[in-house]
C-alpha cells in the first residue's frame, strides 16, 4: 500500500459515505461541509508540530512521518518512509520487555519488534503506552504513544497510526515530585526517629488526656505496646492517677509544667519514678491539639540523692563525734594543767626565796606555757561547742547586734581611737548568740589587727544579693598575704606571730563553723599592712537546721 | 582524816583530783575563812558521810555550812550526790556549790534543776582559781545567811 492510495481512501467521499446516492439534497450540503472539515483536520494532524504522527503499512513500514515526528525525532520523512518501522526508533530493550509482558498478559507469543508495539491495537484494544524514542542523533526522550489500527472497508487492517507526544516535561515533573516525596518521607523519618530515639518517654495526649502518640521509651516504661497506649487515658499508667490527671489540667491552664514527679507502673508492676515536663501544642491555625509530655526516669537520681543524704548524715555525725571527742579530751586536759600551773605557783610562793632569778624564770616559763595551753583548750572547747549547740533560728536585727558588739569593744579599748562606720545591714535569720559570736570575732579581729594605727578605721556593710544576705567587716590594719588565705579558717591557724598579735588562732575557725551550720559561707581578702576585709553570706531563707539537729 | 573537833567542821569538799583538792584547800585556808575542811574523794564516800545511818551523819550534816561538789566523780557522780542530798530531810537545804571543769550547758542546767545553789567553773590559771575559791568562801561563810543560822 502506498501513501497516495491511503490518502485517497481517506479522502474519497465514496468510502466515507457509501450511500451518497440515497442522501437528500440537504444532507449533501452537510456532507460537503464535513468533507471540507475532514480535510482541514487531516492537514492539522499531519502538520502539527507538537504531535508526532507516524502511519505505517500493515507490516509496520513507515508510510507517513509528519512535521511533528520530524521535529521530535530529528529524521526527515525521506529518511524513514518505506525504510524502517517505529520499532527501529524505539528503545530496543523496552520493546523486548513489552513483548515479554504482552506475551504473558495475552498468553500468546509476541515477537519483540513492531508486533509488540501494535499487537493490542491489532486486536481492537485501545492502546496508549509510554515508550522511549531514540532520535537520529542517538539521544532519547520519553514519549506517550497512542496506537490505532487503520482498516479498509472490509475491516481488514491496512496499517497503523502511532500518535506520540514528547513526555519529557511531564516526566521531569514526576521526577521532581518523586524527589519531593522522598524528601518528605526522609523528613518524616528523621522527625520520627528523633522522637523514637529520645532517652525520655515521650507522649502526646489530646486535651482530655487520651494518648494520641508515644515513643518506644513509653512502651518500655509502661510495658504496653503502642497500639495499647494510643487511645487510652494517660493517667492509667501511673500509681497516683489523680495526680497524673491533675498534671494534664495544670498544663492546660498554665501552658506548661516542669519537673512534675510521678511514679509510673508498668504492666508487670515495676514502678519507675519519673520527672516530667509538658507543654500544650497547637496546629497551624493555633488550635489547641493537646499536651506533649516528656517523662524522665529519675529513679537513679533519687537513689543517688538518698545516698548523698546518708553520706551527709554520716559526715555530720562523724563531725559531731570529733567535736564530742575534742570536748571530752580538752575537758580532761584542763585538770592536769591547773595542777601544773597551781603547783608551779606554789613553788614560787613557798620556795621563791630559795630559788635564784634563773630558777624563778624557769618556773615562770612553765606557768606561762601551762596558761597558754589553757587558752588553747578553752578555744578548742569553744569551737566544739559551736558544733554541738542546738540552733534556735530567729529573725536577727543585725544593726542592733553590731552596735552592741561595737559598744563592748570600745569599752574594752577605752584608750584607742577607732572609727566605726556601720552602714545599714539586711536582717537575716539565725541563732542569736552564735551570730553575735560571729560579729564579736570579726570585729574583735578588726580592732586587734588595726592596733598599730594611730586612728583605726573599721567599716561594716551588707546587702542582699542572689538569695543571700552578704555582710563584710573591713579594717585598715595589719592585713595578710592572700597566699595564706586558705589557712584563715583552720583551727589553731595563725597568720601573725604571737609577739605581734596575741591569740590562739580559733576565732575565724569558730566563725566559719557557725556559718557552716547556718548554711552560709565566709571568705576574706587582704594585703599585708593594707588591711583585711572579711565577707560572710547567709541564705535569705535558710534550710531548717532543726531537722538535721534533731538527733542531737 | 575524820575530824575529831566536831564543832569546827564547816566545809565538805567532794573532789577526786588530789591536785585540785589541795589547791582548793590551800585557797580556803589562805582566805582564813575556813577553820576546817573535810575532803572526800568520791560521791559514795560523800553520801556515806552525810546520809549514812547512825548519829554521826546527822551530827556532820548539822555542823556543815557548805558542800563544794565536783561533778565527774568515780562511783556515784556529783549530780547523783546532789539529787540524794536534796531528797533527804537532813540535807535538803544544805548550800551546795558545784565546782567543776565542765562548761557544758547541760551540766549547768541539770545542776540547777537538782537544786544546786551555785555553779563555778574551775579556772585553769592558778591565780584566777585561788581568787575564785577565796571569794566563794568569803561569800558562803560570811555573807550568806542559811536557815537556822544563829549569827
Amino acid at each position: 500500500m502506498h501513501i497516495s492510495a491511503m490518502t485517497k481512501e481517506i479522502r474519497d467521499p465514496a468510502i466515507l459515505t457509501p450511500t451518497a446516492e440515497a442522501a437528500t439534497g440537504r444532507a449533501e450540503v452537510q456532507r460537503q461541509e464535513a468533507l471540507i472539515k475532514t480535510g482541514a483536520l487531516q492537514d492539522a494532524i499531519f502538520n502539527s508540530a507538537n504531535f508526532s504522527s507516524i502511519a505505517t503499512d500493515a507490516q509496520g513500514v513507515i508510510q507517513i512521518f509528519n512535521v511533528g515526528a520530524e521535529r521530535m525525532l530529528g529524521y526527515a520523512a525521506a529518511d524513514v518512509v518505506n525504510k524502517i518501522t517505529p520499532a527501529d526508533i524505539s528503545d530496543p530493550q523496552e520493546v523486548v520487555a513489552r513483548a515479554k509482558a504482552l506475551s504473558a498478559e495475552l498468553e500468546t507469543p509476541i515477537t519483540p519488534g513492531f508486533e509488540a508495539l501494535v499487537f493490542k491495537a491489532s486486536r481492537g484494544i485501545e492502546d496508549i503506552y509510554e515508550l522511549t524514542y531514540i532520535r537520529q542523533d542517538g539521544s532519547r526522550f520519553p514519549a506517550v504513544v497512542s496506537v490505532t489500527a487503520l482498516r479498509d472497508a472490509q475491516d481488514a487492517i491496512i496499517g497503523y497510526l502511532l500518535i506520540g507526544t514528547d513526555n519529557t516535561a511531564r516526566k521531569q515533573v514526576e521526577e521532581e515530585q518523586k524527589v519531593l516525596d522522598q524528601r518528605l518521607r526522609d523528613q518524616q523519618f528523621y522527625t520520627r526517629s528523633l522522637f523514637e530515639s529520645n532517652i525520655d518517654a515521650l507522649m502526646a495526649t489530646d486535651p482530655r488526656g487520651i494518648i494520641s502518640d508515644c515513643n518506644r521509651q513509653m512502651e518500655v516504661l509502661t510495658g504496653c505496646t503502642r497500639d495499647e497506649l494510643i487511645g487510652s487515658p494517660f493517667k492509667n499508667y501511673f500509681t497516683d492517677q489523680e495526680r497524673a490527671e491533675a498534671s494534664i489540667k495544670q498544663v492546660l491552664s498554665e501552658k506548661k509544667i516542669t519537673n512534675y514527679e510521678l511514679t509510673a507502673r508498668s504492666r508487670d508492676g515495676k514502678e519507675t519514678t519519673v520527672s516530667y515536663n509538658a507543654t500544650t501544642f497547637f496546629d497551624r491555625e493555633r488550635r489547641l491539639q493537646g499536651v506533649f509530655a516528656a517523662a524522665r526516669d529519675i529513679t537513679e537520681r533519687i537513689a543517688l540523692d538518698l545516698v548523698l543524704k546518708q553520706k551527709n548524715a554520716e559526715l555530720e555525725s562523724a563531725n559531731k563525734e570529733l567535736e564530742d571527742f575534742a570536748y571530752s579530751v580538752s575537758h580532761d586536759l584542763r585538770a592536769p594543767l591547773r595542777a601544773i600551773d597551781g603547783f608551779s605557783r606554789k613553788v614560787v610562793t613557798g620556795y621563791g626565796e630559795r630559788l635564784d632569778e634563773e630558777g624563778r624564770r624557769l618556773v615562770q616559763v612553765v606557768r606561762d606555757n601551762a596558761q597558754r595551753m589553757g587558752h588553747l583548750i578553752d578555744n578548742l572547747l569553744a569551737f566544739s561547742r559551736m558544733g554541738r549547740r542546738e540552733l534556735v533560728l530567729q529573725p536577727l536585727d543585725m544593726d542592733a547586734m553590731v552596735a552592741s558588739v561595737v559598744e563592748d569593744l570600745r569599752a574594752a579599748e577605752p584608750t584607742r581611737s577607732i572609727e566605726f562606720a556601720c552602714a545599714p545591714l539586711p536582717c537575716a535569720r539565725g541563732d542569736a548568740p552564735l551570730m553575735r559570736q560571729v560579729w564579736v570575732n570579726l570585729l574583735g579581729n578588726a580592732v586587734k589587727f588595726s592596733r598599730r594605727r594611730a586612728s583605726a578605721h573599721i567599716e561594716v556593710g551588707g546587702r542582699t544579693q542572689g538569695g543571700e544576705c552578704l555582710y563584710w567587716v573591713k579594717d585598715d590594719g595589719a592585713g595578710f598575704d592572700m597566699q595564706y588565705a586558705g589557712k584563715l579558717f583552720g583551727v589553731f591557724q595563725r597568720l601573725h606571730r604571737e609577739d605581734e598579735f596575741e591569740g590562739v588562732g580559733c576565732g575565724l575557725a569558730i566563725v566559719a563553723r557557725i556559718l557552716q551550720r547556718h548554711h552560709g559561707r565566709i571568705w576574706g581578702e587582704g594585703k599585708p599592712d593594707a588591711g583585711a576585709t572579711m565577707h560572710f553570706a547567709l541564705p535569705l531563707a535558710p534550710a531548717d537546721d532543726q531537722a538535721s539537729e534533731a538527733r542531737t | 582524816m575524820m575530824n575529831t573537833k566536831e564543832q569546827e567542821l564547816q566545809v565538805l569538799l567532794v573532789e577526786d583530783n588530789p591536785a585540785d583538792a589541795e589547791m582548793t584547800m590551800d585557797a580556803l585556808r589562805q582566805g582564813r575563812l575556813v577553820n576546817q575542811v573535810q575532803w572526800v574523794k568520791d560521791g559514795a564516800e560523800a553520801l556515806e558521810l552525810l546520809l549514812g545511818r547512825g548519829d554521826e551523819s546527822a551530827a556532820v550534816a548539822r555542823r556543815l555550812r557548805l558542800v563544794l561538789l565536783d561533778l565527774r566523780l568515780p562511783r556515784v557522780d556529783g549530780l547523783e550526790v546532789l539529787r540524794a542530798l536534796r531528797a533527804d530531810e537532813r540535807t535538803r537545804r544544805l548550800p551546795v556549790v558545784v565546782l567543776t571543769s565542765s562548761h557544758e550547758e547541760v551540766d549547768v542546767v541539770r545542776a540547777y534543776d537538782l537544786g544546786a545553789n551555785s555553779y563555778l567553773v574551775k579556772p585553769v590559771e592558778s591565780e584566777a582559781f585561788m581568787a575564785a575559791i577565796i571569794e566563794l568562801g568569803l561569800y558562803w561563810m560570811l555573807l550568806n545567811k542559811a536557815p537556822g543560822d544563829t549569827k
